[in-house]
């Protein structure tokens, strides 16, 4: 079995580093524009935590009858940070190991933990936007708002976005391909 | 020829053309160029303000009679906010919830005269406003962060502390001196013994910021006279201050008349770091649980200066070094030096004493009179940012521009009508900003669209920054200003929601947590308020539904939850005459007794979201 070359190897720690980083940033978020909120209204999301003006969202969002967010609504945020924190450990030895298949092992799990982010949050989104509550004083039609862009719904306009974690994983991500590139 | 000269000299010349044709070689003077600008603009562009931008200052207009203090905003003149002081005003539940009722102290109604910013160095620190109730004699304290008055006090001895509030140079004091003499302790004494059994007591006031809390620290007994403006001292003078007196006949009635026959009347120059010492010193009298000084008995610290009779205000220039009086009756103002002054002391320049107070030597203290040919009744002087004094004229109806150092008169411009005080950016601070001056007219009469035989009070925005004065904006206000500050805006630090406290024992931040207790007779609620509800007992099958038995003592606790700017919450129970505010993230508290049954509802007043109108609940009394 072929190892990985010095450089390579640099690469992989440096995307270990990434990673472990990426936990001290926002993943994602979603901003909440309307007239009477020109300045916006955050709802932040970091691998352990949700800032933005929680409070004040879900205090307009109970009209439509939406579910409040809130930590304890998402196991994952007591969770998730073992998990990323595992992965950068993971990538860790991997650039100290130095071997191909445990690269690929890691590179696997990176994709299937990627994947499963990208359908957990997809998943949220269709159960919030849809689970609406029937006593609703403003009824309006189940909406899905989109992972990253925009959605209009009665006065407001939402942004979603990727936040500067995310961006970290997919740069850790890219460096992570680059061995297997190079030392081919 | 080699292909390149060609494209390069080609560039070169290019660059070259931007360079000169283009380029700003000028010195870039911003502020000749801002000026030049301003001269430009119409007097509409002066005063408009775009939406999305702010004003450049706030003014703080005493509210007189009403009781009250408006805000608005320069050079705009838009009326921003009224804020309650003295009197109930059912628009913010003031004088309704416990702490605003337990101010008003049962009184209802004030006349809030005179207001001052509290300083640090002798300018403004936008941090708290006082102000004076000549109707009621007591004092009070704004908090500028929420705009809302924090503790009113009543001032014993007084009667009308009218020239009041001036604060110290970094608010050790505020003084309040009295329109009215009275006895001390507001007893009983027929009028023949004015002269001896009245007084005109001051009071040094002080302000603990920690707590929020007026407190009474001296008063000094002077002599039965009217006290009227006053201004402290600044830099070199930062140690004493200055206050008008009328009515130094001591007359009894008619006092049109008869306390305008002195040719002279009194400004009281006193030095309030000597005044703390003696009451350190204990060289005082225990009278009516006050540490109170008599002139006669406790000397020092106090002189009196002649003045032109009748005078109104007593103005320290921004440098200290002197201080101006105009005598109302009297068509001259006088400037007189704080450096003669102190020297006409130390040499015990007096001519005789009243009550026990020296009087210095006019001459010996006074740098010159100013008489403008056709001014009459100068009442009240600010400064500009070089110095120069602007003087209202009552009578003539103008504003003059002067200056102190020379006594010339600079400029002079009409005002409709009849100005009382004025006020400048800053204008009674070490650093006036000059720029602006708003002439507070006291007659509005033909200005504004007619509204009856009595017309509003009327405010003037004077443009300082040309040449000329000119009177670029004109805004009604009501009864009724007498004196005002502007504050550059940027020195105000308001917040947006009132931060949560934890240890608050009747605020509550969840609603699960709301809840009724019932001890004895006494009801307590503990509730919440949200668009669009009102959460008085989570558990219940009603949360909204208060009930209570006919003469039950019922307390309200009341949180905002709505941590979100300007979402404020109203709380009214109709036909009990009763109704609280609930800013942002506020717990705010009513008591009342239930003494009607009945069954009545509860609403929201403050208009707070599309379903406002549901957020209604009952209060349901059991007979």
């Amino acid at each position: 079995m072929k190892r990985l070359s010095v450089l390579s190897s640099g690469l992989v720690a440096a995307a270990a580093a990434l990673i472990a980083a990426s936990l001290f940033f926002p993943w994602w978020g979603m901003e909440f524009f309307a007239p009477q909120y020109p300045e916006g209204l955050n709802i932040i999301v970091y691998p352990d935590k949700l800032e933005g003006e929680i409070d004040i969202v879900n205090g307009l969002n109970h009209y439509i009858g939406m579910k409040g967010f809130s930590e304890e609504n998402f196991p994952e945020l007591s969770y998730l940070k073992y998990l990323i924190g595992g992965l950068a450990v993971l990538a860790l030895f991997t650039a100290i190991l130095r071997r191909r298949s445990v690269l690929y092992i890691l590179i696997g799990i990176f994709s299937v933990g990627g994947a499963l982010g990208v359908w957990d949050l997809r998943r949220w989104l269709h159960d919030f936007g849809t689970d609406l509550s029937p006593t609703a004083p403003i009824k309006v039609d189940p909406f899905v708002p989109p992972i990253i862009g925009e959605n209009t719904l009665a006065n407001f306009i939402t942004n979603s976005y990727l936040g500067f974690g995310s961006y970290l994983i997919i740069a850790a991500f890219i460096l992570l391909i680059i061995p297997i590139w190079k030392d081919r | 020829m080699k292909k390149w000269i060609p494209i390069a000299s080609g560039l070169a010349t290019g660059l070259l053309a931007a360079t000169v044709f283009f380029a700003d070689f000028s010195p870039g003077n911003q502020g000749e160029a801002i000026a030049e600008s301003t001269k430009n603009k119409t007097n509409a562009e002066k005063v408009y303000v775009p939406f999305g931008e702010k004003d450049e200052y706030y003014l703080f207009a005493s509210g007189g009679h009403s009781g009250q203090m408006f805000i608005y905003g320069v050079p705009s003149m838009r009326h921003i906010r009224t804020v309650p002081v003295f009197s109930p005003d059912s628009a913010t539940g003031y004088g309704f919830d416990k702490h605003s009722k337990e101010m008003m102290g049962g009184f209802t109604w004030g006349d809030l005269h005179h207001p001052a910013f509290s300083e640090t160095n002798g300018d403004y620190d936008g941090k708290y406003m006082f102000a004076t109730d000549v109707g009621n004699s007591r004092a009070a304290v704004m908090n500028l962060e929420t705009f809302t008055v924090r503790d009113i006090i009543n001032v014993p001895n007084t009667s009308g502390p009218h020239c009041a509030a001036f604060v110290t140079e970094n608010t050790e004091y505020m003084f309040l001196p009295t329109r009215f003499a009275v006895p001390i302790g507001s007893e009983y004494a027929p009028l023949d013994e004015y002269s001896e059994k009245y007084r005109g007591v001051m009071s040094a006031v002080t302000f603990d910021e920690k707590n929020e809390k007026l407190n009474i620290a001296y008063q000094v007994a002077l002599p039965p006279w009217s006290y009227d403006l006053s201004d402290a001292g600044k830099k070199v003078s930062a140690d004493w201050a200055v206050m008008t007196t009328y009515n130094t006949e001591e007359a009894t009635t008619n006092l049109e008349i008869n306390a305008s026959q002195a040719d002279r009347d009194f400004i009281v120059l006193f030095n309030w770091k000597e005044l703390e010492q003696m009451v350190k010193d204990g060289e005082y009298d225990e009278v009516t649980g006050q540490k109170m000084i008599f002139p006669e008995k406790h000397k020092g610290g106090m002189y009196l200066v002649p003045v032109a009779k009748s005078p109104h205000g007593v103005d320290v220039t921004p440098d200290g070094k002197h201080f101006i009086a105009s005598g109302k009756l009297a068509p001259a103002m006088t400037v007189f030096s704080f450096e003669k002054a102190f020297k006409a002391i130390e040499n015990k320049e007096f001519a005789g004493e009243r009550n026990g107070i020296p009087i210095i030597k006019y001459e010996s203290i006074m740098e010159r009179e100013v008489n403008p040919e056709n001014a009459l009744g100068p009442l009240h002087t600010q400064f500009d940012d070089k110095g120069m004094a602007y003087t209202t004229m009552f009578i003539s109806s103008e504003v003059l521009k002067w200056d102190p150092k020379t006594g010339e008169t600079l400029d002079r411009v009409p005002v409709q009508y009849s100005p009382g005080h004025s006020v400048a950016a800053e204008g009674d601070t070490v650093a006036p900003d000059g720029k602006y001056l708003v002439a507070l007219n006291k007659i509005a009469k033909d200005s504004y669209l007619s509204v009856g035989p009595s017309h509003p009070e009327s405010m003037q925005l004077i443009d300082l920054r040309g040449d000329k004065m000119e009177v670029i904006q004109s805004a009604p206000v009501n009864p009724e200003p007498h004196y005002a500050q502007m504050i550059k805006a940027d020195k105000i630090k308001t917040i947006s929601v009132y931060p949560k406290d934890e240890k608050n024992p009747y605020a509550v931040y969840n609603q699960e947590d709301t809840r009724i207790e019932r001890k004895g007779n006494e009801v307590h609620i503990y509730g919440i308020a949200m668009r669009s509800k009102f959460i008085f007992d989570a558990k219940a099958k009603r949360p909204d539904e208060i009930e209570v038995k006919k003469g039950d003592k019922v307390f309200i606790h009341l949180t905002n939850i709505d941590f979100d700017q300007d979402i404020t919450h109203g709380f009214a129970i109709n036909g009990y005459d009763l109704n609280i505010e609930v800013q942002p993230g506020q717990t705010n508290t009513v008591e009342f007794t239930a003494d009607k049954a009945g069954t009545f509802p509860i609403y929201c007043t403050n208009f707070c979201s599309a379903l406002h109108q549901e957020m209604t609940g009952y209060f349901l009394v059991k007979p």
